[in-house]
């Protein structure tokens, strides 16, 4: 659940908050949870929309454009870099998109489920995944005359 | 998740593996602390207002029923004693032998005219869908909620949620109640997102919503 918010968020400290919020709800209504089912499915749920809620507050900072949706068919630089460097190149993206990223890759989400999930229409998640996978491939590794600003942070 | 196992999820470049390799991240410091200091800050809570009804109980509602007993007792014996006399006073009453008849033939119209277990599960999750696409439709095109009706709409679809996980449960027959659930809280949520776009000035169509 913490990592879900993390990487949604993309700062801890909201992440904590998220897990907080999420667990006293999940012990308020625990008493109307019958057994029948799952639990952990529940328990996610919330967590990601409680992750959702706060990333639709601060949606209005970001833009939210439907554009650019560039598909690169090449080989990505993730996958001879090391967690840390795609972890730091995630937390360089926009919040939404990140969201909309990890949602689509890891937890599996479809672009319509993807859509209803943030309010916004199914182009505009076709068009950040697009856009997202673009922009961790320019941070990871990046065109040829710029000095990506991790290798300059490590260097 | 439909289209998890599509080729076209499976991105040629492997950034969903990637992704998912990724460690999972822990906070720096536990949050159950916190958490525990809130939910006994609410169990005090709880069990003060549990006390609070208990006393009720015990004390201030025999004492309520004594005094309207009481009162009951009073009027009657007034108003026998000022009451003139009625010449047709019986003729208000209804026999009982009528009364019992008009119920019976009431109870077999109930009978007759209620629908079966399974329409009304099929007419519940008729509403429910009717409900969803309403809300889908408007969703993208309405303007986002926000403060404490983002709060109150998130609510609403954690218990949506909920009642999901619940309805997916392997059973012999599907739960009406559970269906009755359902429609109600989205049926929260249509008139909070109508109610909103109202009062911002939004253009909302209400058909659906009375179907």
């Amino acid at each position: 659940m913490y990592t879900l918010a993390l990487r949604l968020l993309g700062d801890g400290e909201s992440a904590r908050d998220v897990l907080h919020d999420a667990m006293l709800k999940v012990f308020q209504r625990i008493a109307t949870f019958r057994g029948e089912s799952p639990f952990w499915g529940w328990l996610r749920q919330i967590a990601l929309n409680e992750a959702l809620m706060r990333l639709r507050q601060h949606d209005r900072a970001e833009s939210s454009g439907e554009i650019d949706a560039f598909v690169d068919d090449a080989p990505g630089p993730w996958a001879h870099a090391d967690a840390g460097t795609l972890e730091r190149a995630l937390a360089r993206l926009p919040a939404l998109t990140r969201s909309v990223l990890w949602l689509y890759h890891v937890e599996g989400y479809s672009h319509p489920e993807i859509a209803g999930l943030v309010g916004k229409s199914v182009s505009f998640s076709k068009s950040q995944v697009a856009r997202g996978t673009q922009r961790l491939r320019e941070i990871i590794d990046p065109p040829s005359g710029t000095v990506s600003c991790l290798i300059a942070t490590a260097n | 998740m439909s289209d998890r196992n599509r080729q076209l999820n499976r991105a040629p470049w492997d950034l969903a593996e990637a992704l998912r390799a990724l460690p999972l991240q822990a906070p720096d410091h536990s949050a159950w602390p916190e958490l525990a200091e809130k939910l006994s800050l609410e169990s005090g809570v709880q069990d003060h207002e549990s006390k609070r009804s208990a006393r009720i109980r015990r004390f201030v509602v025999p004492a309520a029923l004594a005094a309207a007993l009481a009162c009951v007792f009073l009027v009657a014996y007034h108003a026998r004693d000022s009451r003139p006399p009625v010449a047709g006073a019986a003729t208000a009453t209804v026999s009982p032998l009528a009364a019992s008849s008009s119920l019976n033939s009431a109870k077999v119209d109930n009978v007759h005219n209620a629908p079966s277990r399974a329409e009304q599960l099929a007419a519940l999750q008729q509403r429910s869908q009717a409900l969803e696409s309403w809300l889908q439709e408007t969703g993208s095109a309405a303007m986002p909620l926000q403060g404490q009706d983002l709060a109150a709409a998130t609510e609403i679809e954690n218990l949506i949620g909920l009642v999901d996980v619940e309805l997916s449960a392997p059973r012999e027959l599907p739960d009406a109640n559970l269906w009755q659930r359902r429609v109600a809280l989205l049926e929260d949520l249509s008139a909070l997102r109508y109610s909103y776009q109202l009062a911002a000035g939004g253009r909302v169509t209400a058909a659906s919503m009375t179907n």
